[in-house]
């Protein structure tokens, strides 16, 4: 069935307190028993600036923002057409603004939407420390169906330490928000949910991420911070701490990768987190790790890039970098998140196979997973975990061969430490005792055995998520990755509720490539769709290099950061269809 | 003197592969000290590691029976430091040269001096980048017209590491020569027992492409005075000499080494999991 | 620098004796090993051989050594507390004293060197000890090495004109790493 939701949007300039005020509303819907996400788009200042916090309430999961907003409560309008783009307002949909900032600009009327006034500072006014976002805060949850009492202990908590005083004047200033919001034209409300069916979590991609890393077995991460990947390490700093872990802040990205090849080599579990940027600089020594056989995790919370691009929002244009950034024939791996849940999994899939097949594993996020928060099914418990291995002792007779070749393509692995098994890892190529070797031999052997540990790994089904519509898939799928995957899946699931029939392929495992499984998940379909976050259609290239796609392949790409409405994708089957 | 054999020889350091070091090169010279230093040591191999970048006296990892890692250029401290930080039950040593130390490894040199770790770093400094065929490096004399890179010198003063290690925060800096091997190996055994981050500069001639070094033997002078603890005495001892007071301790301090703990507190990742339980 | 003051007069026991001639002989056939892998590595095989007939005989030297110490148990010194003359053993060849194109003579002139010099080393103790037992060992040290020595001087009137010349390489130095 198709989501029932509601989506809303809350901006205002510097000193509303619109992020504050979106992390409220998406604790009092947690407590009313909804699922949600939420994201946030802000201005370039570090502090005061505009900021839209964006939030999706519904009663069952959800994966992605919808195609429009049926709110848009603006504290006020200062630069909001910065974001305009990213507000789409259609004509069911209801703009809030307060008469004391004036008309709401032309720029958002675009779609005709209807227009509403809430005189969140004269109402503020009247309430003593009364602050016009909880006026606000009020009226969207009387709009919403929020439950009061849902929000009064969101606020409790929340203001606990400025004391009763303070927590009664929100509460005021709540109240008469829901107050006036009974002038208001009415948006859907959200029905209140009597029992919760199932435990729920509220998390962010980058929180998710940085539990993938420790459920992993990582107890060595090596920081620099980067938007926006620096809250995965910020949340690792202390939480790993708590598992006996450490997190050491380096003085740039060249050291954070080296430092965790350093201690990966040591024999512990090792991981960094960057953005684009510090992906770029890292490459050199993820092709170290490749040759010297070090697994150690890098995740990239990508954002729009080349070059600094636009550091706060989210962009799949890091997909080629990740896949063909490193020189020579560099065998990696490549897994990527589809969800802010699927950050979790991913992630720890990622340490599993990084450990298991001695290979640096590249993890791809992005910005609109990782600062999304949602709240979510709890996730479930996974089996994986970093399994290395290990030489143990020495043979008697014989020397140690660090770089064996064997036929799964691992060598046991001496850690330092490990008496009689000493040997030096090392960048050159070099022959199966590690001897820097200039051999035509040797590098076959070892681009061979480098190659084959990766291709001969056993994957599983977790290569990728494949969904049907209900009816079945019919002849027609969409393939897609990442955070494109949440509209994709949405838009399958209306497509499926209208009778349609496709499949959805949303690839996890980027490299090494699945030909066999790719075919056997396309066997039947004629007509497939890509879909991503890129300018130049980097998936869709990378698709057709490597697989065999149905005759009839459709591309569908943008740059970020503006991102894919499950509308537009459901609106290309439609047509295709006919 | 102790009574009783060690139960290690230098030779049990020394690998069997053979340096591919010109003949004559002062490298030999290091790896000669290193071994003698970690026998004086008695420390087993397996509980030392040799990490290095690129560069010529980056191969000595390979040359050693210890642990060995040769990583990329100029990043072997990041290697070390990780490497020590996740393992600091290991001695960990790191070596290399100035190009890969003071050029392409420089902000890792700066900040390793800063973290202070407990490791030791040798940098065998002949001034030339000798793998790629001799050019200048960043210790390079302003005017020296060897290399076809910068046939009329570099015209840039160079780098003292010495000087800027101190002012880094590097708590043990000692200059030694190829000439003394003897002398190295034990300004070597102090450095790593000494805590925190080591640095002994090693001036070690290129006889390929820097032959008119083999006079450094003649101009190296034992450095008059003891070591100090005190970091303003030391910088200005390093400002003003010129380079060839070797064989001693210049600087020791007594800033405790960068050892954030693996806490191993009760903490469990259902604990971690439990706040985002609503 | 490092030339210090000879203080082989601080050898006073026959165990103290020993223990320096057991590092020196085997430091000597160590670098003298080196050394022949060296030119082997960069294919100076005239030289090299030269090295390693020295090595031969200082492993054999230095075999006899190792069964004389078996019965006597000797004091370990740190590198840097061993009475040498100079900055390392006075028999092992200086690795910086060495060069890419040393010709063949060059290296048994260094060679010669050195060996005179362990000899002198072990007459000095000879003359300044004053047990017995030492003078009489040290002596038979000294001896020892002055047949080095007769080889080296043999070796060097067997030297053609081609030794010593410098040995040649048209080509230029190859980048690597």
């Amino acid at each position: 069935m198709t989501v029932q939701s509601v989506s809303l949007v809350i901006a205002g300039s510097g000193g509303a307190g619109v992020v504050t005020a979106g992390s409220l509303l998406l604790d009092a819907a947690a407590n009313a028993g909804w699922y949600a996400l939420m994201s946030r788009s802000s201005g370039p200042q570090i502090r005061g600036g505009e900021a839209a916090a964006m939030l999706r309430f519904a009663t069952e999961p959800i994966m992605s923002h919808d195609d429009s907003f049926h709110l848009l409560m603006a504290v006020d309008w200062e630069n909001i057409t910065r974001f305009s783009a990213e507000i789409p307002l259609v004509a069911g949909s209801l703009i809030v603004g307060d008469p004391a900032h004036g008309d709401a600009p032309v720029a958002l009327l675009g779609g005709k939407p209807r227009q509403a006034a809430l005189a969140m500072t004269e109402i503020a006014g009247k309430i003593e420390n009364g602050r016009p976002n909880m006026v606000a805060l009020g009226a969207i949850a009387a709009l919403i169906g929020l439950p009061p009492q849902a929000m009064q202990a969101v606020v409790e908590k929340n203001l606990r330490r400025k004391g009763q005083a303070a927590i009664d004047a929100s509460m005021a200033a709540f109240h008469a928000g829901i107050a006036a919001a009974a002038d208001l034209p009415a948006i859907p409300k959200l029905p209140a949910v009597t029992a919760v069916s199932e435990p729920r979590w509220s998390i962010t991609g980058n929180e998710a991420t940085g539990l993938g890393v420790i459920r992993g077995g990582v107890r060595f991460v090596a920081a620099y911070p980067i938007t926006p990947a620096t809250e995965v390490l910020e949340w690792l700093a202390p939480s790993l701490a708590k598992v006996g872990g450490v997190l050491v802040q380096a003085e740039d990205e060249l050291a954070s990768i080296n430092q965790i090849i350093g201690a990966s080599y040591g024999g512990v579990p090792a991981m960094t987190a960057t953005s684009g940027p510090g992906l770029s600089l890292m490459i050199e020594s993820l092709g170290l790790a490749v040759a010297a056989e070090v697994p150690i995790v890098v995740v990239d919370v990508m954002r729009v890039g080349p070059s600094t691009g636009i550091a706060t929002k989210s962009e799949q244009s890091d997909l080629n970098i990740a896949v063909y950034g490193l020189h020579g024939d560099a065998p990696h791996i490549v897994v990527a998140s589809n969800s802010v849940a699927d950050c979790l999994f991913t992630t720890q899939w990622a340490v599993h196979l990084a450990e298991s097949m001695q290979a640096p594993t590249i993890v791809l996020s992005d910005q609109a997973m990782g600062q999304a928060r949602a709240i979510i099914p709890r996730p479930a418990e996974l089996a994986f975990i970093g399994q290395r291995e290990t030489a143990k002792a020495a043979v008697e007779g014989e020397r140690y061969q660090r770089y064996a070749v064997t036929a799964s393509g691992v060598s046991p692995m001496a850690i330092p430490g490990t008496a009689g098994l000493t040997h030096t890892a090392d960048g050159l190529e070099h022959n199966e005792f590690g001897t820097p070797s200039s051999q035509a031999s040797d590098h076959q052997a070892q681009m061979d055995k480098r190659s084959r540990k990766l291709t001969q790994f056993n994957y599983g089904d977790h290569w990728a998520d494949i969904e049907d519509a209900e009816g079945g898939a019919g002849d027609m799928a969409i393939i897609t990755w990442g955070s494109s995957t949440g509209p994709a899946r949405e838009a399958l699931r209306r497509f499926s509720d209208a009778g349609g029939k496709a499949r959805l392929i949303s690839v996890r495992l980027i490299a090494p490539v699945q030909p066999e499984r790719m075919a056997a998940a396309l066997h039947g379909i004629t007509r497939a769709l890509v879909v991503e976050q890129s300018h130049s259609g980097q998936f869709h290239r990378m698709l057709r290099a490597f697989y065999d796609l149905p005759r009839e392949t459709r591309s569908l790409h943008q740059a970020g950061p503006l991102a894919f409405g499950p509308g537009r994708i459901l609106e290309q089957l439609k047509t295709w269809r006919a | 003197m102790e009574a009783a054999a060690r139960k290690y020889k230098a030779k049990d350091y020394k690998s069997e592969l053979k340096p591919i070091w010109c003949p004559g090169c002062g490298d030999y010279t290091v790896l000669n000290a290193l071994t003698r230093a970690l026998a004086e040591l008695g420390l087993p191999p397996e509980q030392v590691a040799v990490v290095s970048g690129i560069g010529c006296s980056s191969r000595i990892p390979a040359y050693t029976s210890v642990y060995g890692f040769h990583g990329v250029h100029g990043r072997a401290l990041p290697v070390a430091t990780g490497l020590k930080l996740a393992r600091p039950d290991l001695t960990v040593i790191v070596t290399g040269g100035d190009g890969d130390g003071f050029s392409i490894g420089g902000n890792h040199f700066l900040h390793a001096c800063r973290r202070n770790v407990d490791m030791t770093y040798i940098v065998m400094d002949n001034q030339v980048y000798g793998m790629t065929k001799g050019q200048a490096s960043p210790t390079t004399a302003p005017d020296w017209e060897g290399s076809k890179l910068t046939p009329e010198g570099t015209g840039i003063n160079p780098f003292q590491p010495l000087v800027v290690g101190l002012a880094s925060g590097a708590n043990f800096i000692a200059r030694v020569s190829s000439s003394d091997p003897v002398n190295m190996a034990q300004i070597i055994v102090e450095a790593i027992r000494h805590p925190g981050f080591s640095l002994v500069q090693v001036l070690s001639p290129c006889v390929t492409f820097r032959p008119e070094q083999a006079e450094w033997r003649d101009i190296v002078r034992t450095a008059l005075v003891d070591y100090t603890d005190d970091a303003a005495r030391a910088a200005r001892r390093l400002m003003t000499d010129d380079g060839f007071n070797v064989g001693k301790v210049l600087y020791k301090g007594e800033r405790p080494p960068f050892r954030p703990e693996f806490e191993n507190t009760d903490g469990s990742i259902a604990e971690l999991e439990a706040k985002f339980s609503l | 620098m490092n030339e210090t003051s000879p203080d082989s007069g601080a050898i006073r026991t026959l165990p103290e004796l020993l223990a320096h001639a057991l590092a020196m002989e085997s430091e000597a056939a160590e670098r003298y090993g080196e050394l022949a892998v060296q030119m082997e590595t960069h294919h100076k095989t005239a030289v090299a051989r030269i090295f390693r007939r020295l090595e031969s005989a200082e492993r054999k030297h230095l075999g006899e050594l190792e069964e004389m110490c078996k019965k006597v148990e000797l004091p370990h010194y740190a590198p840097w507390d061993f009475k040498w003359t100079g900055a390392e053993s006075p028999e092992a060849i200086d690795t910086g004293r060495v060069h890419y194109q040393l010709s063949v003579r060059e290296a048994i002139l260094l060679a010669f060197e050195h060996e005179r010099r362990a000899a002198e080393f072990y007459a000095g103790i000879a003359e300044s000890a004053e047990a017995a037992d030492v003078k009489q060992l040290a002596r038979e040290f000294a001896a020892e090495e002055q047949e080095h020595i007769g080889w080296l001087e043999a070796w060097l009137g067997e030297c053609g004109p081609g030794d010593a010349l410098a040995t040649e390489d048209p080509d230029p130095p190859l980048g690597q790493e």
